[in-house]
Parts: C-alpha cells; sequence; structure tokens
C-alpha cells in the first residue's frame, strides 16, 4: 500500500482529498503547511507527496526545496488552484504539476501513473 | 412866490383895485349912468377872467406834456434834456428848473458809473466770449440768446446761425439726464452740475462734457445760462488708463478671447476711450497667409450712432462691464458686423492694409476716394473718406490690425487720436498676445490632463483588473472546495447509505465554505462602496478599549501580550466610532499576524499640539523599505493569504476624517509603527 503525504492548508479540501484517495486504497498522512510537511518527511518515508503551494508558515516552494534536499527521488505533485506557480522554476523540479479543479480524478490519474513509473 | 412876481401882480391889479375904491364910493351910485358903467365893468372882468383861465390852462397842459417826456427820458436813463429853454417864463419854469438841476445832477452820477460799467461790461464780455468754456444763455422758450466765441468755435455755429434757436435744435438730445436737469433748474432755480454729458451737435461734433446750469432772472422773466467744459480729452486720458488695467485684469480673469477682442474695439469707440464711430479689428493667421475680420464695433447708419450714444450716455457702464456682459448692442450694428467678420485680406497682396501689417507702422488715409493707395476693393469695404490703419504687433510678429474710422459724424482724426490709437494698440496686442501664450499653456495643461486623466483611467481599469484577478485567486480555493464536496455528495448518493451524515458533512462544507465566498465579496464590495460616515462626538481612547476587548480571546490564544498608553486629556472628536474601530481593528489584526507569539503590540493615544494621535506598534518582522510606500494601496500584501485590503480601508476612513496615516519601521527595536492623525477640535 503506497504511502502518500497530503500537504494542504485547506482544511475542507484536505480532508476530501484524503478520505477519496484513501478510498482508491492509499494510505494518506495530511499536514496543514510546509513545515509540517518538512518534519514528516524527516522521520517517516513516503511514496508520494503531493503539495499545496499557498500556505501559511512555510508555502509549498519553499517546502519542496526542502524535502528535495532531504530525498530526491521521492515524487512529488504540485496541486494548487493557481497556474502561474508553473512560471516559478522552483516547480519544475516536481515530478506533475496539477491544477486543482472540483473534479479529482485528474489527480489521482497522476498518482497512479507516477506510481506506476516509478514501480518499473 | 418871489417878489418880483409878487410886484407884477400888484401892478396888474392895481387898476382894478382903484376901480372897486370909485364904485364903492357913494357918489358913484349918484350917476345916472353908474349902472351901465358897472355892468359893463363886469362884463370886462368876467372876459378878463375867462383870458386867465385859458392862459393859465395852457401853460398846464403844456408842463405836462414835457414831464411826461422828462419822466420817460428819465426812465430811459436820459437826465439831461434839451429844449427847457422855452419855459423859462412859464408859471412852472421854477419846479422844470429844479428838476433840471436833479437831471443835470444824475446825468453827471450816471455818467461815471456808466463808465465803471462800461469798464467792467467790457471785462465780463471779454471773459465770457473767450473763456475756454462755453456759455450759452437760453431764454423762457429754450431758445439760445447768447454764445460765446469759444461755443462756436467748438460746434462750428456762427453767432447768426444760433440766435433764437433752439438748444434742441443745436443738438441731438440723446441724454434724458440733460434735459430733465434744463426743465429741473428753470422751475426751482437750484444750480445743477451734470458730469461727464457726451453733446453731440447737429453738425456732428461731439463732446463730453460736464455742464453748469444756472437761472437767472432778467426783465421778470427766467433765463438759463449752461456753462460747458469740456472733458473730452481728460476723460479719454483717464478712461485709457482704466482700459488697459481693466483689460489685462479681464485677461487674468480667463475670459473667452472673443470677449478680449470685444472689449478692445468697444474701448475704441467708447465716447470716453477714443471715441471712434467704428473699429474693426483683423487678426492674422500665419496657417492661411490672411487677415480675418474677428470682431467689429460700431453703428450700420447715423440713426443707429445717435441710440447708440444714447443708451451709453444713460448709463454709466465701465469697460469690465461691458466685457463681462459682452454685446452689449450687438443688436445694434449687425450688418457692420456681419460685413466684417465675412471679409478676409490675403498678406501676400500689396495693399494698404497689409502695408500697415508688414511694416508694423500706422497709416493715415485722409481721402480714401482720391489716394491711390487704397484700392477698390477695400474703398468700396470701407466707404468712408478718412480712416487709420493701426497694426497690432507683440513682440517683432504682426498679429494684426485695427481699423477705425469716424464714418458717421465725419470727425476728423486727429494725430492725438492716432497716436491714443496707436499706444492703445499696443497695449491690446500685448495682452492678446499673453492671452494667446496663456491659452496654449492652458491647452498644453489641459492635454497634461487629459493624458493624466486616461493615466488615472487606466489605473483605475487595472485597478479593476487587479480586483477580478485579486477575487479570482481568493474564491478560486473555496470554489474548488465547495465543487469538490458537491461531487463527493453525488458520489456517496450512488451507493447505498447507512446513515446520511456523510452527505450532512458534505454539505455542511459547502455551507461553510459559501460563506466565506460571501464574505470575501462582501469585503471587497465594503471598500468599493463605503457606507456614508455616521460623525458623532467619540472618545479615541473608547475606540481602542472597544476594539481590543474584542479581541481579547485571541491576544490569549496567539499568546501576544497588549499595553495600552492612553492620554487622559484627549477631547472627544467628531467622528464614525464603527468605522475607528474597523481601523484599530486592522491594524491590531496585521500586528497580531505578524507578531510572533510572546511578542508584544503596544497602543497609545496622546495630543500632540493640534493633531491627536494614534500609534500602533508591533514586535514582527518590520516592513522592506521597498514596501513602506505601496502598504497602503489597494491589494498590497505581504501574507500569503489576505485580501490586500485592511490598510487600504485604513487610509481611506482615515481621509475621510481629514486625517493622516503613515508607517514606518522602529528605531527602538523591531517593527513597525502605524501612526494615525486626526485634526484635534478647535
Amino acid at each position: 500500500m503506497h504511502k502518500i503525504l497530503l500537504v494542504e492548508d485547506e482544511q475542507h479540501q484536505r480532508e476530501l482529498y484524503a478520505t477519496e484517495l484513501e478510498e482508491e486504497g492509499y494510505e494518506v498522512e495530511q499536514a496543514g503547511n510546509g513545515k509540517e510537511a518538512v518534519e514528516k518527511v524527516k522521520t517517516s518515508k513516503y511514496d508520494l507527496v503531493i503539495l499545496d503551494i499557498r500556505m501559511p508558515e512555510m508555502d509549498g516552494i519553499e517546502a519542496l526545496g526542502k524535502i528535495l534536499s532531504r530525498d530526491k527521488k521521492i515524487p512529488i505533485i504540485i496541486h494548487t488552484a493557481y497556474s502561474n506557480y508553473k512560471s516559478n522554476f522552483m516547480t519544475w523540479t516536481a515530478d506533475a504539476y496539477v491544477t486543482k479543479t472540483t473534479n479529482i480524478e485528474e489527480l489521482k490519474n497522476k498518482i497512479t501513473e507516477i506510481l506506476a513509473s516509478r514501480a518499473r | 412866490m418871489n417878489g418880483k412876481n409878487l410886484l407884477i401882480n400888484l401892478l396888474f391889479y392895481l387898476p382894478d383895485a382903484a376901480l372897486a375904491v370909485v364904485v364903492l364910493s357913494s357918489e358913484f351910485w349918484d350917476d345916472p349912468h353908474a349902472i351901465q358903467i358897472f355892468l359893463v365893468y363886469l362884463l370886462y372882468l368876467f372876459l378878463r377872467i375867462i383870458i386867465h383861465v385859458y392862459f393859465y390852462f395852457s401853460q398846464i397842459v403844456q408842463s405836462k406834456n414835457y414831464i411826461i417826456k422828462l419822466i420817460a427820458s428819465f426812465t430811459k436813463g436820459k437826465y439831461a434834456v434839451a429844449g427847457r429853454e422855452g419855459f423859462s417864463n412859464s408859471l412852472f419854469s421854477d419846479v422844470i428848473s429844479n428838476i433840471f438841476e436833479a437831471g443835470r445832477y444824475f446825468e453827471n452820477l450816471v455818467g461815471t458809473q456808466n463808465d465803471e460799467i462800461e469798464k467792467f461790461r467790457e471785462l465780463y464780455y471779454n471773459i465770457v466770449l473767450t473763456a475756454n468754456s462755453y456759455f450759452l444763455v437760453l431764454d423762457s422758450k429754450n431758445e439760445i440768446i447768447f454764445s460765446n466765441k469759444s461755443f462756436n468755435s467748438a460746434f462750428n455755429f456762427t453767432n447768426d446761425e444760433l440766435m433764437q434757436m433752439r438748444f434742441s435744435d443745436a443738438f441731438y438730445i440723446t441724454a434724458g439726464r440733460l434735459i430733465d436737469a434744463i426743465e429741473n433748474v428753470r422751475v426751482h432755480g437750484e444750480s445743477i452740475i451734470l458730469r461727464q454729458v457726451r453733446l453731440l451737435s447737429r453738425k456732428k461734433i461731439s463732446i463730453i462734457a460736464d455742464i453748469k446750469i444756472s437761472r437767472i432772472t432778467v426783465q421778470g422773466e427766467y433765463q438759463l445760462i449752461l456753462v460747458i467744459d469740456d472733458i473730452t480729452s481728460k476723460c479719454r486720458k483717464d478712461y485709457q488708463i482704466s482700459l488697459i488695467s481693466q483689460i489685462s485684469e479681464s485677461i487674468q480673469k480667463d475670459s473667452e478671447i472673443d470677449r478680449i477682442l470685444f472689449g478692445i474695439l468697444t474701448s475704441v469707440t467708447s465716447g470716453s476711450g477714443l471715441g471712434f464711430n467704428r473699429a474693426m479689428l483683423f487678426l492674422h493667421n500665419p496657417e492661411t497667409h490672411k487677415l480675418y475680420g474677428k470682431i467689429a464695433v460700431g453703428p450700420d447708419s447715423f440713426e443707429e450712432a445717435i441710440q447708440i450714444w444714447g443708451s451709453v450716455q444713460n448709463d454709466d457702464r465701465t469697460l469690465l462691464q461691458s466685457i463681462e456682459a459682452p454685446f452689449i448692442n450687438l443688436n445694434k450694428g449687425i450688418n457692420f458686423y456681419r460685413q466684417v467678420t465675412e471679409k478676409s485680406f490675403s498678406v501676400d497682396e500689396d495693399t494698404i492694409f497689409t502695408r500697415a501689417f508688414h511694416e508694423r507702422k500706422s497709416i493715415h488715409i485722409y481721402d480714401s476716394y482720391n489716394d491711390p493707395r487704397v484700392n477698390e476693393e477695400i474703398r468700396k469695404f470701407m466707404d468712408v473718406a478718412e480712416f487709420v490703419i493701426v497694426p497690432l504687433s507683440a513682440g517683432n510678429k504682426s498679429i494684426g490690425l485695427v481699423i477705425a474710422d469716424n464714418k458717421y459724424n465725419k470727425a476728423p482724426i486727429y494725430n492725438d487720436h492716432l497716436e491714443l490709437l496707436s499706444i492703445f494698440a499696443v497695449q491690446a496686442a500685448l495682452s492678446l498676445d499673453s492671452f494667446n501664450s496663456l491659452d496654449s499653456v492652458k491647452q498644453q495643461m489641459e492635454k497634461i490632463q487629459s493624458r493624466q486623466d486616461a493615466i488615472v483611467e487606466s489605473e483605475k481599469m487595472a485597478a479593476v483588473g487587479r480586483i477580478a484577478a485579486h477575487i479570482a485567486h481568493e474564491i478560486r480555493n473555496p470554489l474548488v472546495t465547495v465543487g469538490g464536496y458537491a461531487r463527493r455528495i453525488l458520489q456517496l448518493l450512488k451507493k447505498p447509505m447507512k446513515t446520511t451524515e456523510p452527505v450532512e458533512k458534505c454539505a455542511n462544507v459547502i455551507l461553510q465554505e459559501s460563506e466565506r465566498l460571501e464574505k470575501i465579496l462582501s469585503n471587497v464590495m465594503d471598500f468599493s462602496r463605503p457606507s456614508p460616515l455616521i460623525k458623532e462626538y467619540n472618545s479615541l481612547n473608547d475606540v481602542v478599549t472597544d476594539t481590543c476587548s474584542l479581541l481579547n480571546n485571541v491576544f490569549q490564544e496567539k499568546k501576544i501580550s497588549v499595553t495600552l498608553n492612553l492620554s487622559k486629556k484627549l477631547p472627544l472628536v467628531k467622528s464614525d466610532f464603527n468605522q475607528l474601530k474597523q481601523v484599530i481593528l486592522n491594524l491590531i489584526q496585521n500586528a497580531m499576524d505578524v507578531t510572533p507569539a510572546g511578542g508584544e503590540i503596544n497602543i497609545e493615544t496622546s495630543r500632540e499640539s493640534d493633531k491627536l494621535v494614534i500609534r500602533v506598534r508591533d514586535t514582527g518582522s518590520g516592513i522592506d523599505e521597498d514596501n513602506l510606500a505601496k502598504i497602503f494601496e489597494p491589494f498590497f500584501t505581504s501574507k500569503v493569504t489576505g485580501v490586500g485590503l485592511g490598510l487600504a480601508v485604513c487610509k481611506k476612513i482615515i481621509s475621510d476624517h481629514n486625517g493622516d496615516i503613515y508607517v514606518r519601521n522602529r528605531e527602538d527595536r523591531q517593527g513597525a509603527e502605524f501612526t494615525i492623525e486626526l485634526p484635534a477640535p478647535t
């Protein structure tokens, strides 16, 4: 069972995504901001990180750097409501950039795709 | 009766006495013829009496006639009358001789007086005749019975023409006040002085005069003396000086160019200005090389001229008024105006106009009909023998022409008129030029203004864009959440459910997120459409303490300590309590956002000279120098979340209270200090 870290400051969204991903059969751990995420990465090992960008305390861009400096191979999906962060080259280091929509299927497909390619 | 006469009478009556003695003697009546003799004697006496009576009567009549003649000559001032010799022996010769003595005495007396009177008469006569003032004497029928030489020469009358001419036949009576004054003086006898009356003679000579009217009584008849002082040139100079200052004043007062031009021409034609009948102004257009008739002032006909002069006389309007109430007489002279404003002359042709224009010198045409310099077009256009052309030049360039004439009264144009017109034209040109410069500056200003407006407009559009972008930004997350949970509900509903709890939970989230959306929108709306201020007298300290009590729980939760240093001597301030609370709330919230746990927020109120001051200090990270200026701009935010309107709202509210809000970094330690200044009540 793949273990996913869901980093999202919007509590309602985080709960919704966690529920849905768990229903897909993933083990989901949650973090409310970048700082928490970095802490979690230090203590546990995750197969994939879903990372929001606009967050208090520490945003996704900063967290992305810190997570990657700790584990260069960990797959990371940027998941944000805004497309403009695509212009920030830091986001290019992530494995995927998914813009939040009402429909979660795209995120689910991306997760499956990335995990499958890593398994090979 | 003297002794000589007594003797004569005695001799005359002696025979009578003797006869009486005889008759009264007794012997006489003894004569038988006595009665006859007595009767004859009686007859003789009777005849003598008749003769005497006749003699005396004829003398009395003769004397009476002579005395009447004497009195008649006395009343004529003749006291020495010839022909008294015939009376030397008369009964009345003594009386008449006495009268003659008295007459001679008077004759001497009056004779010496007459010499004196004659001297004075001559003196006065000379003064009156040759004085610079004009003298007129009107009899009871307002007919002229005397005028002095100055009057005659000034108005070009001969003495014979004037005598018994009615006053109204000598002058066009246009001034009601002159007629009123004449009647008033005639009836009440009190002298009147009229100032600045325009007189226009039937020979079309016009002057401006002060007129003194007095009444005298001559042989029981009222006569009027008019002393007329010609003040035309004095008026003109005074007027010209005030004119120039008024015109430049009117230019400064942002009048339209047409008004200024009209003012210029009105002053050229106004009686106390230069007094021309007609004036027209042509302005040069460098692009078309043409002189265009810009404006014209003057009557269409002589009758109209009389009317205009009459109306100008009746109200003493100043030029400034005529500039401000332009085109007073535009219903007069409308044809002339049209004729001029439809006219243009090319400056490339060689005419008398273009010569004046190019050479920048005045030209005086005395007889246009015979002057070879005047071409047929101009001759026809002017339709007058004498006129003057004066260039309008500003600096080194000609900008136009003023042309003036006396078409209607045909008064000759004197050199001093021309000189005045030239001086005036220079002033007018300068005024015009400065107006043009002013105008071009204004046009530039307008251009800049319109550019600024465009910038402001584009800024506004950009602001609208920012608002849109910001709202889009802010509402994106809640919308995604709402949509996500709605989908979730649909998914849940596809499967059989033991309980509705999960669906309820989703619905609750949707509800919460919708409320959040509403809040974002209302926050934006509040800023763009602020509610009207309700200003009452409030204590700033109350504003601060009220706001802090709202937030006490938050302070505790965030472990932030708040200290208040409130001045107890603050006066109440006319302000909107809730809006000021909003300001303090926003500042405290900002301070809390940047202040870590254990930090401190300090709020201070004080009075500093004429200002009431609130300071909010935090112990956060302070503000980047770059951002200090931008911090109050709408949608500026350094926070990851936040609308960026908080401080903009503060700024708006404070400026609505005529106050000021600014920020700086603290000098004593790290952190920011926001200062609000409100005017202290006076």
